[in-house]
């Protein structure tokens, strides 16, 4: 813990609304990130370790439905996610890092949802891909659970029905940035189970 | 037996069931079984109809479309309908597609057609599962959409949509 | 290598479904005694399942004795879901459920609403909704083969097809906007007008696509490995799969010459040139070489359809009622009732009248059936959509008899379920 000024995300370089307002100032996102990354006190070997972490962070294999094509598309030659060293989908859980939440998950599949989650090893982060995982998408019904994050801790929602690969890919980046940044994932920030 | 919109349905009492299936399977070449559906009318013909619509109570100001003459659509006899979509493979001059029908109430079972077309297997489970239709004589009668200890079935009428209402950001 | 002569021997004698539960492969009591079984359960999760099926499997050694499927995992409700919506609202969901042949499920419910309110669509738009529906088709097919090779090993073919997929779903977004799940069938017709510089990028595809075909069938269809592993596996002969209700490629792979498009032609498939290819064998080969060739045929259906559409420059792409269609935006401005019109259609809906149709479409994996009844009002009372994936998981216990456990994700793969729709 250092007497550093407050470090802001643009101080990193970051910009956490990346759209068209030149002049934007700070936002709340950015708010929050300072109170973290004082709290945090960044050092060297912290920074190097997070900059490998993002470098090749296997997704697992959890493609439940139409957004689950559109992660398979993120895959191949055209939105190559291979130059992130990420192509390799691990089938087990124990060797993955992201899950990768694609798809609606019904409250049947809670369960094994919060299975895999579990059998993931530290440090691990969720991305809750498309609208159906963010927040049940056009469901709200008895069956489909609404958001994912009621089960399992989420650092990046990408919204999209289902979102196009560049979409997710930009999602992943701004986690490999979270991360680089110093940010932890979010079971630490809210708690593994919620 | 009616013909709508080009298609032909046969209603028939729930008990003759097997025996008309065997029949047109048999003797009129129906050997596909496309889907079996159930449905619930409970509330039909409550509020609403074609064209200029009215109700049956007259108008309803919080129905704008009340504002006319009163139409109800046609009564059903039962509370349930589950129909049998058949198909006659091959080239054929006459009729290839077919309804079968029967009506129940709630609670009357309904004979299994798996010993006609195994494929009505998991067709007849889905009825049962989401729409309570009892099967009799089905050997595998298990909950299969569901979980299978999951009480009431979900698409009837009476059963609600579930969810939950819509949080707004900026809202506590 | 020997290629198996193609004669109308049957694939085998008898039946096999099993009994007493068609669906369930049970273990003979002999075996359950010996003790020798391991209860496996493929859980929801699993990379060679196509989604979230769960089978729970029964193994003795390397051989499957007994399978039973388990779904539901994906239960959605959509037809609780659409009964809340009205008509129109209620047309972008049926593409979710089976979301690799979206445009089928559009096509399915879309043709069925006007069905029931017997609207006539221009030509202009029948035409596009055949094009756009081979088109998917062939996307389809190309997923379902980068799967399928995927889980066998053969994972370059992952790579080749999704580059041609990545094609389709540029036209596709040309058109509607989103690259799948375009809800660009609407009662009446098309949601917008086919934008320019689309004839002249789906000819492209056109022209390039059948060398595509060429490359993958180079690249797996006399290798050694593909071959052991597919021929003679998962055999399921004709009478089974027509008691199993089976429809699409397992039905023509097995025989069976049916194919909705060809004996109930529905938009303008009987004015289209193509051919339906049937193989006698039965077994994952057959149904891989009817999926390669209808590739094919569905490229030339999509060259005739372009040929046909180039001639209708200027026409309507929608039904004229406006009842049921929206008006152009811009007669908002100026007309009135073209205001009230708009409003009513898209707050109360518009009415379709009291009836139950049935309309079958030719989905990539089969028959794909909307069964619809109205009330009369503006939102559907009941929709039920037979899904072909549902049905063809009901035959894998008849085509697992005797087979081992590697063979096992070679024919659930060829049997091309989608879980979306299997649990709807």
């Amino acid at each position: 813990m250092g007497v550093e000024p407050k470090k802001r995300l643009a101080d990193y370089g970051l910009q956490s609304e990346r759209v068209m307002w030149v002049g934007k100032g700070p936002g709340k996102f950015e708010d929050e990130l300072g109170d973290l990354e004082r709290a945090l006190g960044l050092t060297t070997l912290e920074k190097a370790v997070h900059w490998s972490q993002t470098k090749s962070m296997w997704p697992d294999q959890f493609g439940l439905s139409c957004c689950a094509i559109e992660m398979m598309s993120v895959v191949n030659s055209r939105y190559d996610i291979a130059r992130f060293g990420m192509e390799a989908f691990r089938a087990s859980p124990r060797q993955a890092d992201l899950l990768i939440v694609s798809g609606r998950v019904a409250h049947r599949m809670a369960a094994p949802l919060r299975q895999i989650y579990d059998q993931m090893l530290e440090p691990k982060w969720v991305i809750a891909m498309g609208a159906c995982a963010s927040s049940g998408g056009m469901f709200n019904n008895y069956s489909i659970l609404q958001g994912v994050d009621r089960i399992v801790p989420v650092d990046i929602d990408v919204p999209g029905c289902p979102p196009r690969p560049e979409a997710l890919m930009e999602g992943i980046i701004r986690l490999h940035e979270k991360v680089q940044a110093g940010v932890p994932p979010a079971y630490e920030l809210r708690g593994v189970a919620s | 037996m009616r013909e709508a919109h080009g298609e032909t349905t046969v209603v028939v009492e729930t008990a003759r069931v097997v025996e008309a299936a065997t029949h047109l399977r048999d003797e009129r070449g129906f050997v596909f079984l496309a889907d079996i559906s159930a449905a619930d009318y409970l509330g039909w013909g409550g509020h609403g109809v074609a064209g200029y619509i009215g109700t049956a109570a007259g108008r309803d100001l919080n129905f704008p479309a009340t504002q006319g003459l009163a139409a109800l659509p046609e009564p059903k006899p039962k509370r349930f309908s589950v129909s049998y979509h058949l198909l006659a493979l091959g080239e054929r001059s006459g009729a290839a597609r077919v309804r079968l029908q029967v009506w129940v109430e709630e609670g009357e079972p309904v004979p299994s057609v798996v010993t006609v077309w195994p494929t009505a297997d998991w067709h007849e489970r889905e009825a049962y599962d989401l729409m309570g239709i009892a099967i009799s004589g089905h050997p595998n009668l298990k909950r299969i959409l569901m979980d299978e200890d999951w009480e009431g079935h979900p698409l009837r009428k009476d059963y609600p949509i579930g969810g939950e209402p819509v949080r707004f950001s900026g809202e506590e | 290598m020997a290629v198996a002569p193609e004669t109308a021997r049957p694939v085998y004698e008898g039946t096999r479904i099993p009994t007493p539960i068609p669906t369930v492969l049970q273990v003979p009591e002999a075996l359950r005694e010996s003790g020798e079984l391991l209860e496996v359960n493929f859980g929801p999760n699993h990379p060679s399942t196509h989604g979230v099926l769960r089978l729970i499997v029964e193994l003795n050694g390397e051989e499957v004795v007994g399978l039973a499927a388990a779904i539901g995992y994906l239960h959605t409700a959509f037809e609780k879901n659409m009964e809340q919506k009205t008509w129109w609202k209620a047309i972008p969901y049926p593409s979710r459920m089976d979301y690799l042949g979206y445009q089928a499920n559009e096509l399915a419910f879309v043709l069925a609403i006007e069905k029931l309110l017997a609207l006539e669509t221009p030509r202009k738009a029948v035409w596009m909704r055949m094009l756009l529906c081979e088109l998917n088709r062939i996307q389809s097919h190309l997923v379902w083969l980068a799967t399928a090779a995927l889980e066998l090993g053969a994972i370059s073919m992952f790579w080749y097809s999704f580059r041609e997929r990545d094609t389709i779903l540029d036209l596709a977004e040309l058109v509607g906007g989103v690259r799948m799940h375009t809800r660009y069938f609407q009662a009446g017709g098309l949601a917008e007008d086919i934008p320019s510089g689309f004839f002249v990028e789906c000819r492209k595809f056109t022209d390039w696509m059948p060398s595509a075909v060429d490359q993958y069938e180079r690249l797996v269809n006399r290798q050694q490995i593909w071959l052991e592993r597919t021929k003679g596996l998962g055999l399921l002969s004709a009478d089974d799969a027509i008691a199993l209700g089976q429809s699409g490629p397992v039905l023509r792979g097995s025989g069976v010459d049916w194919d909705l498009r060809r004996h109930e032609p529905y938009l303008a498939y009987d004015e289209v040139d193509f051919d339906v290819p049937v193989r006698p064998e039965g077994d994952v080969y057959a149904r891989y070489r009817v999926r390669m060739q209808e590739m094919r045929e569905s490229t030339r259906i999509v060259a005739q359809c372009l040929d046909r559409l180039e001639g209708m420059e200027g026409e309507p792409w929608i039904a004229d009622d406006r009842k049921v269609v929206l008006p152009p935006r811009e007669e908002l401005h100026t007309s009135m009732e073209s205001l009230i019109h708009h409003f009513k259609i898209v707050t109360e809906g518009y009415r379709v009248p009291e009836g139950e149709v049935y309309v079958p479409v030719e989905s990539p994996r089969g028959e794909f059936g909307c069964y619809v009844v109205s009330d009369g009002g503006p939102k559907p009372w009941r929709v039920k959509f037979r899904a072909p994936s549902f049905v063809a998981l009901q035959a894998t216990a008849t085509c697992m008899s005797s087979a081992y456990i590697a063979d096992m994700i070679a024919i659930v793969g060829s049997l091309d379920t989608v879980m979306g729709e299997v649990d709807r």
